[in-house]
């Protein structure tokens, strides 16, 4: 057996920064938790913030401190994620629990002994997996060790061990200090008292005396990191469905506002994927209006914000792309205050195959990405293709369509193109009334000459729109070709020279 | 210096070097225009890959898609999309598709439709330049385009393995470009046109490069054409004879 343990030191900071805006997530932050400052981070231990003080002094010492409620179940959900992205690698994997009720757990233990000839060796797998829990932005803190509770607490201490085999386990462990047992562990203070800095000086120890004053659980938690009574853990198992929610800490006016908190829930929903094996065709972002902006009835409950994908994909930073587009054309009706992400349609697939060199699939990926980024920035119907459709009318004979990313790069059935005569490339839409000067028709003041024509083209009578025209193809003055016509039949068309075509 | 063999010229020790009688060197051949006496101008011999070519015109229609349509057929003969920015006008595609291009492979991206507030409507172009998956790239670029704007979009194309052209107006001759390569187009005639490069990595060019674009008359109009232009012309040499007597 080997044990990875991921600890996350910062894991309720973290979590709290994750609701709010970008630029809020750099400034001075803390947590408070029975009105006393529980967890507070760089930028605010700089202005002398400290964890312990009351509230007011805190605020006093730095008076543009962001002051957060520590929530649990806000860490619980942060800390699912990394079990998610651990579960990428290996099926068992479980949460250490905190030992103190009140507070959430902040370690995930993974069992790796299966998957090392896999993903080839322990040095490789840890990069992996640490590469794999980058995007949820949290420090994390990893050991190894043979025995879960082991691995846990040397992820804990001030030395990172990563330890294969039990006798190197306990020589780490015998340095531990004897406070990474756990604060809010039944006489936690009387063990610092009793001068008791490490782990083998504990051991030292009588152990009919140490539990007597300590109680079994203590000897019990002791033996188990030692490896010397079995520890048997219950894997999580993935949802098989994917829900996540955030509070935001202050109450969003504009779509700006969501993104961060919105790119972390795509973050969680990208893990989630490489757990499931799977890639997502689509996700609903839901955004939760304040109650009392509800009182109106114009303004609905939520905003629902649904993204589908041309091709399935799990890749966090295309699907924030596509999400930030698409928010930035949303207006929020009233201010939200929370977001809700599901994923729509999951597609199970092979893992994307890391390539060095581009291949075909990848490069038609890529065009796949690059039409729904412009998609999803531009609209659907600004991003087009051609198509020729059998009409002798020249306005009706090429349609636009928006083209469909899924069918980007796929060749179609070849078209039978007539020889001649050569068409104008520029269609003028509507055509141009030419002015006349001695039945000649004028560009730009300069008369046209007319070298080829006509050519009739008389059609559409069955709908409406009744084409009956000589087509000429004329010099302007420069020199270029345009095409022009006259309407046959003056009445039912309107009568003169018009331009309609140029041959670029 | 004398330790360096005789045979050794200036220009062969690195490719960036090119003499100023000769023409510049870029890495790797251009895409065949498909024009051998433009080619033969050209750096590379064709059109550049990697960065912008600019090419003025005094209004669309003047022979530029005639011109392009060989070196953009052969992009999406490679198996590659090509991309048209804000073209001009509407686009037939019985034109595009009797010039030799596979309309299934050709995406049109209109930009200026609809104004997306905070955003240019060149960020449609430097994504397609930027992601390198395009085959060849046109864009009708607005008018009276800053040069710092361009600069950008030259930057990004250097990750465009293939021509990438962008179509400006006349007025931008007299202003700098970070193009390399820069073209006027001027329609001489029925289907010629005229080329004069305004910039390359090489000398100048002082006679126009003249070009038989794709013919749109009937050889049977076109001699009809010529026929009358050789009886204007001597009818114009008596009338100054006349004047100077």
């Amino acid at each position: 057996m080997l044990w990875i343990a991921l600890h996350l030191p910062l894991l309720s900071l973290e979590s709290f920064a994750a609701t709010l805006t970008g630029e809020q997530a750099r400034s001075p932050l803390a947590l408070v938790d029975a009105h006393l400052i529980a967890t507070v981070n760089p930028a605010a231990r700089a202005l002398g913030v400290e964890p312990g003080q009351k509230r007011a002094t805190a605020l006093a010492l730095a008076p543009d401190l962001l002051i957060g409620q520590a929530d649990a179940v806000r860490d619980a959900a942060a800390l699912t994620a990394i079990a998610h992205a651990a579960l990428a690698f290996t099926p068992s994997v479980c949460l250490q629990p905190s030992h103190d009720p009140s507070r959430c757990a902040d370690t995930v233990l993974l069992e790796v002994q299966t998957s090392l000839r896999y993903f080839g060796g322990h040095a490789k797998l840890l990069q992996r997996l640490r590469a794999a829990v980058a995007p949820l932005g949290h420090r994390v803190q990893a050991a190894s060790a043979p025995t879960p509770l082991g691995a846990a607490l040397l992820a804990r201490g001030p030395r990172r061990v990563h330890a294969s085999v039990a006798a190197e386990m306990q020589r780490a462990l015998d340095g531990t200090p004897v406070w990474l047992l756990g604060p809010g562990r039944e006489h936690w203070e009387a063990l610092q008292g009793m001068g008791l800095a490490t782990l083998a000086d504990l051991r030292r120890l009588p152990r009919s005396g140490l539990a007597r004053r300590f109680g079994q659980a203590m000897l019990a938690d002791l033996d188990r990191a030692y490896g010397e009574r079995p520890d048997p853990r219950v894997p999580i198992a993935l949802p098989p469905r994917f829900e996540s929610r955030l509070e935001l800490f202050a109450r969003a006016d504009s779509t700006e506002q969501v993104l961060h908190a919105a790119g972390m829930l795509l973050a969680r929903l990208a893990v989630w994927l490489a757990a499931q094996h799977a890639f997502v065709r689509g996700f609903v972002l839901a955004m939760q209006h304040e109650p009392r902006w509800r009182s109106d009835a114009q303004v609905p409950a939520q905003t629902l914000l649904a993204v589908s994908l041309a091709e399935p994909s799990r890749d966090a930073a295309h699907l924030q792309v596509l999400l930030r587009e698409r928010l930035a054309q949303l207006q929020l009706p009233a201010p939200t205050l929370e977001l809700r992400l599901a994923a729509r349609e999951i597609v199970p697939g092979e893992a994307p195959s890391g390539e060095l060199f581009p291949s075909a699939a990848s490069e038609r990926e890529g065009l796949v990405r690059l039409v729904e980024r412009l998609q999803a920035r531009l609209g659907a119907e600004h991003v087009q293709r051609l198509q020729a459709v059998h009409d002798h009318r020249p306005e009706y004979a090429s349609a636009t369509r928006p083209v469909d990313p899924a069918r980007v790069g796929q060749r179609g059935a070849a078209l039978a193109v007539p020889p001649a005569p050569l068409r104008p490339v520029w269609l003028l839409a509507p055509p141009e009334p030419l002015p006349e000067r001695a039945a000649q028709p004028l560009l730009a003041g300069r008369a046209l000459q007319l070298l080829s024509g006509p050519e009739r083209i008389e059609s559409g009578w069955w709908d409406h729109a009744l084409a009956e025209r000589d087509y000429f193809i004329a010099e302007d003055a420069e020199g270029a070709l345009v095409w022009i016509y006259r309407a046959r039949l003056p009445g039912r068309e309107a009568a003169g020279w018009f331009l309609h075509g140029r041959f670029a | 210096m004398d330790r360096l063999p005789a045979a050794l010229a200036l220009q062969d020790l690195h490719p960036g070097l090119w003499l100023g009688h000769q023409l510049g060197r870029p890495r790797g051949d251009g895409v065949a225009s498909s024009f051998a006496a433009l080619d033969a101008q050209l750096p590379g011999g064709g059109w550049p890959r990697r960065t912008l070519t600019e090419l003025l015109l005094p209004h669309p229609g003047v022979g530029e898609v005639r011109l392009l349509a060989p070196s953009l057929a052969a992009a999406q003969r490679g198996g590659r999309l090509v991309m048209l920015f804000d073209p001009p006008a509407q686009l037939s595609a019985w034109a595009l598709a009797q010039l030799g291009l596979d309309v299934e492979q050709l995406l049109v991206v209109q930009t200026r439709t609809r104004v997306v507030p905070g955003s240019d409507s060149l960020w449609a172009f430097e994504q397609a330049l930027r992601s390198g998956h395009v085959g060849a790239l046109v864009a009708w670029l607005p008018p009276r385009l800053r040069a710092e704007r361009l600069r950008r979009l030259q930057l990004a194309a250097q990750a465009h393995d293939g021509a990438a052209f962008v179509l400006r107006e006349m007025a931008a001759a007299q202003r700098p470009s970070a193009a390399p390569l820069r073209l006027a187009l001027r329609a001489d005639g029925p289907d010629m046109l005229a080329l004069r490069l305004l910039k390359r990595r090489g000398p100048p060019l002082e006679s126009p490069i003249r070009l038989a674009l794709p013919p749109v008359l009937s050889d049977a109009a076109r001699q009809r054409r010529s026929a009358e232009r050789t009886l204007q012309a001597p009818a114009l040499s008596v009338a100054t004879f006349v004047d100077l007597g």
